[in-house]
């Protein structure tokens, strides 16, 4: 294992012992041995339990009962499940409404970031707080600001003289008051992402189109945003993997609730498996997840590819 | 860094600066509003925190951190809490320092694609087979099955963090100290590691700050005697709202290491966050 540099030469003909020199034809440096402790702490600990759920989805199995193998079976019965489809489209009405606001919240962030002279440093700094805070501190916030009676929003919206909402109690204004939350936490990640890639496009591009007389709005929607395409991609790939996860906000804010309405994917495949014990279900329909954030991410790696310059 | 609206040919009208002021300030209120709101929450009586409209200041009181403190057991959670995200951060850099050196040296693509997989995958995914596991090995409940689940977030993120680090130290550096006789732990420690501190600052940093923030693990991996912060005060919501004092006090005491520590790194942390795509 430790001989991987050069072993010190033969005894030269002189008897003299010359230094190694690792020129032409010499063993290079080989490193490969220094992953291995983390490669097998990803295998024992990653790879391991995604086989097992793998394996355990193909089986029939629940607390207190013998496994048994029914193939595809769980797969299958998820296509007819009502309350699965129903937590599918929960999931893609969410990830539809919070990405829009996100992008398009964190592309005005991310400019008004960049006219920024004054204080630069502390501004950017606060934008970060959003999404450095914990989940659970995210969810208190909501349900205290969101209280249909003593919540500050309601006041709030009182004040402008329109009715007080439920929020996170109503069934169809649940999905909308959770993706505001969230964008609230993420759209500053937006901003500091568009932020990067602003600062990285070439000068001379503005230039010329300043001379061509192209500024404003239309200088936006021209030259910044078609170049600023590769990094909101890059933005939606990575809210893309969170968002059809979704988990955190709807688990201590709404436990799912009202009914079904804000029952994710991931919702559901946690409460089949933790709290119903349905171990074999509960896998195949976070497997079913897993799938469907690796193809989403495909598609948005081949637009990419698409629209680099 | 150049900064494109600031142009050689047109000066911005003092309209336009107000405007993009204002914009500023309402982007700042915004983000800060809420954050602001709970902490001043946390210094009100329960009473207070109720009134609408709300009574901005009140006479401070520190009556729901003396309840959170004495009449629940949130300094040992905060304690186990601690214990957790420092041994979690501390097995992510001890395991991905090496690596990264190694994928780097190497210029390989598998391992972090291999991690990125693990990303996209739900964590209810691995609980159910880890519970499985460390059910038979009778581990749940101690800090050891906390500090080794939660390695399974750290040892991805301080990789994938470190490795632009690793990179830009220059190959002809390394290839001397092989020349020079050393060994390859020696050229990492010796050569390789005082060049990447900036990189494990912020790989260390936001190791602690997944680790602290995530519940799921430790919601159902933990014990009695090792629930964390985050888990108690999870419980806190559970038990229904009674006492909304404590409640944000609660929130503001495991909202504050990860908003200290997010100053001190300020923006790098958003190349680390975005998985090297950008760099920040």
């Amino acid at each position: 294992m430790k001989s991987i540099v050069a072993a010190p030469a033969a005894a030269s003909p002189a008897g003299i012992a010359q230094r190694p020199h690792p020129g032409l034809g010499q063993r290079s440096l080989s490193l490969a041995w220094m992953m291995w402790p983390a490669v097998s702490f990803v295998g024992a600990m990653i790879v391991f339990p995604l086989a097992y759920a793998v394996w355990i989805s193909l089986y029939d199995a629940s607390l207190g009962a013998e496994p048994r193998f029914v193939g595809l079976g769980n797969y299958l019965g998820l296509l007819r499940d009502p309350e699965f489809r129903n937590a599918f489209k929960v999931t893609w009405l969410l990830y539809a409404a919070a990405l829009a606001m996100q992008l398009v919240l964190g592309t005005w962030l991310g400019v008004v970031l960049n006219g920024v002279r004054w204080a630069r440093n502390l501004v950017c700094t606060i934008a970060i707080t959003p999404f450095m805070l914990p989940p659970v501190v995210v969810g208190m916030m909501a349900m205290v600001l969101l209280d249909p009676s003593v919540g500050i929003v309601n006041w709030l919206i009182g004040l402008i003289g329109m009715p007080p909402q439920l929020w996170l109690a109503h069934p169809t204004w649940v999905l909308a008051s959770v993706a505001l939350v969230d964008t609230w936490q993420w759209a500053p990640f937006v901003a500091l992402l568009v932020l990067g890639g602003l600062q990285s496009l070439p000068v001379s591009v503005f230039e010329a189109a300043e001379v061509d007389g192209v500024i404003g709005w239309r200088r936006f929607v021209f030259v910044t945003l078609p170049l600023l395409g590769p990094t909101l991609l890059t933005a939606a790939v990575l809210r893309s993997v969170d968002l059809l996860r979704f988990f955190d906000l709807v688990f201590i804010a709404t436990r799912g609730g009202p009914g079904n309405a804000s029952t994710t994917m991931n919702m559901y495949a946690y409460q089949q498996g933790f709290e119903f014990s349905r171990f074999g279900w509960a896998s195949a329909s976070m497997i079913t997840l897993s799938l469907v954030v690796l193809c989403t991410v495909v598609v948005f790696a081949r637009l990419r590819r698409a629209v680099s310059w | 860094m150049s900064t494109v609206p600031a142009s050689p040919l047109h000066r911005r009208s003092p309209s336009a600066l107000l405007l993009g002021r204002l914009q500023v300030v309402l982007m700042l209120t915004l983000v800060l509003l809420p954050i602001a709101w709970m902490l001043l929450a946390s210094f009100k009586h329960s009473v207070d925190v109720m009134t609408l409209p709300p009574r901005l200041f009140t006479a401070p009181t520190l009556d729901n951190y003396r309840e959170l403190f004495g009449r629940t057991d949130f300094l040992h959670n905060t304690w186990n809490s601690l214990v957790v995200a420092f041994g979690a951060t501390l097995l992510g850099l001890v395991l991905a320092i090496p690596a990264a050196f190694a994928i780097s040296w190497h210029r390989m693509t598998w391992p972090a694609t291999l991690t990125l997989f693990a990303r996209m995958a739900p964590g209810t995914l691995f609980l159910l087979p880890w519970f499985v596991l460390f059910s038979k090995l009778d581990l749940v409940g101690s800090y050891t099955v906390l500090i080794l689940t939660h390695g399974a977030i750290t040892v991805p993120v301080a990789l994938w963090t470190l490795l632009p680090y690793f990179d830009g130290v220059p190959r002809a550096l390394i290839e001397s100290g092989q020349i020079d006789g050393c060994r390859p732990h020696a050229i990492l420690l010796r050569i390789v590691l005082p060049l990447v501190v900036p990189g494990i600052m912020v790989a260390a940093i936001l190791c602690f700050v997944f680790t602290w923030n995530y519940f799921l693990f430790a919601l159902a991996l933990s014990g009695f005697d090792t629930k964390t912060a985050i888990v108690a005060s999870f419980n806190f919501v559970g038990e229904g709202v009674t006492n909304w004092g404590a409640l944000m006090a609660a929130a503001s005491m495991i909202a504050m290491p990860p908003l200290v520590l997010a100053l001190l790194v300020q923006r790098r942390l958003v190349s680390g966050l975005a998985l090297g795509a950008v760099k920040g």
